[in-house]
């Protein structure tokens, strides 16, 4: 059995052998970052109201280190259709640690994602991929089942931010191949890329944000109760893009807290 | 893929005389602007040579014998030439630059190759081979997409690419072994020759088909027995597809190049074809030199002052009775 076709058959089997090379990967386990796995709830910070940001997605702001960080893993996305499932090779088959970090304030909803990657692919060309990371929300809330995409009665929000454009996209989605752009485009980013002495350390930092207030029912809402969350990340430089990307294998649990009452 | 019906287009290169009109009456109407400079929808390339984009034959794409998508390899912006201009302004209008000279240091584009071809004088050869999306009836382009951005009509079995799909994917691109469709980086999305559906929709033939000096291009659909396309595909079989083991059924079809005959070191001339037939027959299967010897017999046959219903078709007296669209 091929390792590709090990992806193709057994989403359980990719799991149990990414699961082994996770430790090798990341020595340097952070005894201040919270490891989640899938199916694990985490509570969204509370932003103080008093807090200046000295603009709205700024990666590197203050404020970020002292939000509590969370530590994802994401492994190869189960190809769906031919043409991603040629393009599997062995070097995307390793996993990734991808750190995230949520907030709101009484007005916005903030999502801060960072992961290492030694080369900034912010270039879309005619052989050339961009890299790229991607928020994708349940919208019935709890209410939803297989995170790669179960038809158009489980749809899903996604906010797609892709460095050669570095605009976060809006988008809406319900079984495979059906993302569709929103009309409405209120989720808002930036992004940064820290370069360090080693490459294999250099890392992206990305924000994304919208307001807490859905504009349309394809928005996800955060007026309290929990939203499943999953995320992705795709390697430029390995020319990933679509459905060859890296991805959380089931849904991560999002508190909201009460929201709504505007507390 | 079944359609209703099917546009087609024939082509006689023993008529193209590498004008380049096809292409710059394509790149005018479609492709000289919004990232699309550097594609052409249609190209003209010297045969043998390397082709537009550099070595496309070599890259992959297509089915299998199984039927099965293959991997290609994606061309880069080298393969296809990067577009440059020239400093008109600076040079002859303002004096500021004393030299008149590309913006970009050209080192490769379209036509590179050109009339370059094969073989030693005076046994050299090439022949010119216009290319344009073929519209294929087993499109690789279509199965490489997991958007379905891409799609073929049924009224006349044009391939488009859906616009607001597409994302940009690039499958397409790697998928087509013709390599026909292309990325455009300002916008993201992949681009196609669109058999100028908005001509086609007026009764009108394609750009390239209406401007070519040297009437080579037929148009009209697979299933009309009076017109041009079943005479030459189905009742004379002179016309045939490019690389057709490549598995997407292409529905553009070549009258191939008949060459003189090749010389003896002496001088004498020898029974054997200029164009070698193994290499016409790699491009365009093993029929070749049966359309050969048709359009030997026929061309002979009107020579005699005898009637040759194919001979007076490749003619093309009248644009008429070349482009039958309805």
């Amino acid at each position: 059995m091929t390792l590709r076709s090990m992806l193709r058959s057994s989403l359980a089997l990719a799991l149990s052998f990414t699961a082994t090379t996770a430790l090798a990967e990341h020595p340097e386990a952070n005894p201040n970052v919270l490891e989640i796995k899938p199916g694990d709830t985490i509570k969204v910070a509370r932003l103080p109201e008093q807090i200046y940001l000295r603009s709205q997605n700024d990666p590197d702001d203050l404020i970020w280190q002292r939000i509590p960080t969370y530590r994802t893993h994401v492994l190869p996305a189960p190809p769906v259709h031919p043409s991603v499932g040629l393009r599997f090779d062995e070097g995307a088959m390793r996993g990734k640690h991808l750190y995230f970090q949520v907030a709101r304030t009484s007005e916005r909803f903030y999502v801060r994602l960072h992961w290492k990657d030694e080369s900034e692919d912010r270039a879309s060309t005619v052989d050339q991929f961009s890299d790229g990371v991607a928020i994708q929300y349940a919208l019935n809330g709890t209410d939803t089942s297989y995170m790669m995409g179960s038809g158009p009665e489980k749809p899903v929000n996604i906010w797609y931010w892709r460095a050669d454009k570095n605009q976060p996209e809006n988008l809406a989605a319900g079984g495979f191949g059906s993302t569709t752009l929103l009309p409405e485009q209120s989720v808002t980013g930036d992004s940064l890329y820290v370069s360090e002495q080693i490459a294999l350390d250099n890392e992206w930092q990305v924000v994304m944000s919208r307001p807490l207030e859905a504009a349309s029912e394809h928005e996800v809402s955060f007026e309290g109760g929990i939203v499943p969350v999953s995320f992705a990340t795709w390697q430029g430089n390995d020319n990933e893009r679509d459905g060859n990307k890296r991805v959380t294998h089931t849904w991560i649990l999002l508190d909201t807290g009460e929201i709504a009452s505007g507390d | 893929m079944a359609v209703k019906r099917q546009l087609s287009m024939v082509l006689d290169l023993n008529k193209c005389i590498g004008c380049h009109t096809c292409s710059t009456a394509c790149k005018l109407m479609w492709t000289n602007r919004n990232g699309r400079e550097f594609m052409y929808w249609n190209n003209v390339e010297s045969q043998p040579g390397l082709g537009y984009p550099r070595d496309y034959q070599q890259m992959g794409g297509g089915f299998d014998a199984e039927g099965a998508l293959r991997l290609g390899r994606q061309p880069s912006q080298d393969d296809y030439g990067i577009p440059w201009e020239y400093n008109y302004q600076e040079a002859l209008m303002t004096g500021t630059d004393p030299w008149l000279r590309p913006n970009v240091k050209p080192t490769w584009g379209a036509n590179w190759d050109e009339d370059q071809g094969e073989g030693d004088y005076p046994n050299s050869y090439y022949f010119y081979l216009p290319r344009l999306c073929n519209h294929c009836d087993n499109p690789a382009c279509l199965a490489a997409c997991s958007r379905n951005a891409i799609y073929k009509r049924q009224e006349d079995g044009i391939v488009l690419v859906d616009q607001e799909r597409c994302r940009g994917y690039r499958y397409c691109v790697n998928a087509c072994p013709y390599k026909k469709v292309y990325f455009n980086e300002q916008i993201s999305k992949s681009e196609k020759c669109i058999f100028c559906y908005p001509r086609i929709e007026k009764g009108l033939p394609t750009a390239c088909a209406q401007q070519c000096v040297g009437r080579i291009r037929w148009i009209g659909y697979r299933d009309d027995e009076e017109g041009p396309i079943h005479l030459l595909v189905e009742k004379y079989k002179v016309a045939l597809p490019l690389h057709a083991e490549w598995g997407t059924q292409p529905n553009v079809f070549y009258v191939p190049p008949t060459s003189p005959s090749k010389y003896a070191s002496d001088g004498r001339t020898l029974d054997e074809q200029r164009i070698p037939l193994d290499y016409l027959e790699s491009l365009f299967g093993p029929r070749t030199g049966e359309a050969l010897d048709t359009l030997a017999k026929e061309r002979q046959a009107k020579a005699e002052g005898r009637e040759s219903e194919l001979m007076d078709t490749l003619i093309g007296f009248k644009h008429a009775e070349m482009f039958k669209l309805s």
